[in-house]
């Protein structure tokens, strides 16, 4: 076949993404399609051109499994396999270390963990709490956050500056043992701040391992998902 | 849920980078529109969301192939999932006598939940500038074009289906693309 003439090549785009191009001669467009530059455009145009076509075939929401079985075979999710010892290890020494980096933090810092320090004061020791402390990627301690167990007020402490973007914000998430991350409140980028949460810590936290910060274009929505987490920490029970 | 281009081809560009977050929300906002459109060709849902596992597969992949110049991010991933899905059909024609038949031997009567092709095509007929162009093609190969496209019938398919020959099939396909062709790229 004469490959060079513009309109057997546009005729042959046509049929390609219509559908009606089948078995032998479909194949051999796509390998057409992949070595010469004007089949792919022929191609791509026709593809431009009907796709109002698609447009009023209604939307059907996937299983999860879907986006499971995608994620999985992305690499996205570290598959569980037979490793050495150590490796069960380490997420049990990363708590260890990070609940002692915590508790450290608090002893030094505890105005800022526990706003109410009169209490501390008479009771000799920090109320009922839930802590979170977030390093950013290099592992330096960045935010600290902290609220009473039934209270619905999230402390914010910022150690170290956050640079954020103009007209973005930084949201935190909480990030539960099972199910997808949901927003808990926004937070400053320096020094300290505090925003009210949806429930109480113990109903919000009391399944939630770790917090994360991400930085959005806006406060996220319940049921959102997060972009990219900026900083992230275990959430612990001071109790 | 309206997403717009340049948010499409934003997470595109950042799922060429291995952007996983980005990779997320390109599959939560498009993934539903592109499993109905493999579902319209392939009638069962496990079959339409094993072409969707393996189309954001092949995104992940591939998005840096991603060409904004060339086309439409939406374009561009419909394009990915017709492909795969007119394969999947075309692979069980072959290896199974009935693709509507499961394993039990039981048929799926699923052909009726979805609208039927011409129907779809009225609705494509309400898009501005395709509803000038449809407008001119009528009767069998309008029906034609409509099976072709959202049902991926073959040139074979469509006459057994049509009770028309052969030849006359591939005719009004041809002359049906030309026409659209001529009409949707007049200035």
């Amino acid at each position: 076949m004469n490959y060079d003439r513009p309109e057997l090549l546009d005729r042959l785009a046509a049929e390609y993404v219509f559908g009606t191009l089948t078995g032998l001669a479909r194949r051999r467009f796509e390998r057409l399609r992949r070595a010469l530059p004007a089949a792919d455009a022929a191609a791509r145009e026709w593809e431009t051109r009907l796709i109002p076509l698609s447009m009023p075939v209604p939307p059907v929401a996937p299983s999860p499994s879907v986006w499971n079985a995608v994620d999985r075979r992305t690499g996205g999710v570290r598959h569980v396999t037979a490793r050495g010892w150590w490796s069960w290890w380490q997420p049990v020494a990363a708590l260890a270390v990070g609940v002692i980096a915590t508790l450290g933090l608090v002893r030094m810092f505890p105005a800022s963990v526990v706003p109410i320090d009169e209490i501390v004061q008479d009771r000799g020791s920090l109320p009922q709490s839930y802590v979170g402390l977030l390093t950013d990627a290099a592992g330096a301690p960045a935010v600290l956050a902290s609220s009473t167990r039934h209270g619905k007020v999230m402390t914010i402490k910022v150690l170290k500056p956050i640079d954020v973007p103009a007209g973005k914000v930084l949201q935190m998430w909480a990030l539960p043992r099972e199910g997808a991350p949901f927003p808990i409140g926004v937070i400053p980028a320096r020094d300290k701040g505090a925003f009210t949460m949806s429930g109480t810590s113990e109903q919000l936290l009391s399944n939630v391992p770790r917090l994360a910060v991400s930085i959005e274009d806006a406060p996220a929505a319940p049921g959102a998902t997060p972009g990219p987490f900026i900083l992230t920490g275990h959430c612990v029970k001071l109790w | 849920m309206a997403s717009d281009v340049a948010q499409l081809s934003g997470w595109l560009a950042k799922t060429a980078l291995g952007d996983r977050s980005a990779f997320r929300r390109l599959y939560d906002a498009t993934a539903p529109s592109l499993l109905g459109v493999a579902l319209r060709i392939l009638k069962r849902r496990d079959r339409a969301e094993d072409v969707l596992q393996e189309a954001f597969v092949n995104v992940w992949h591939n998005a840096g192939r991603y060409s904004a110049a060339a086309s439409q991010p939406l374009t561009w991933l419909t394009a990915i999932v017709r492909n795969k899905a007119l394969d999947a059909l075309r692979g069980e024609a072959r290896h199974a006598a009935d693709p509507l038949e499961d394993e039990s031997g039981k048929t799926h009567d699923v052909e009726d939940e979805r609208p039927n092709p011409l129907g779809l095509l009225e609705a494509a007929v309400d898009r501005l500038r395709v509803r000038d162009c449809l407008a001119e093609i009528k009767g069998p190969q309008r029906q034609c074009l409509a099976l072709a496209y959202y049902n991926g019938l073959s040139h074979s398919e469509l006459a057994a289906h049509l009770g028309a020959p052969i030849g006359s099939v591939k005719v009004w396909i041809r002359r049906g693309l030309e026409k659209l062709k001529r009409c949707l790229d007049a200035p």
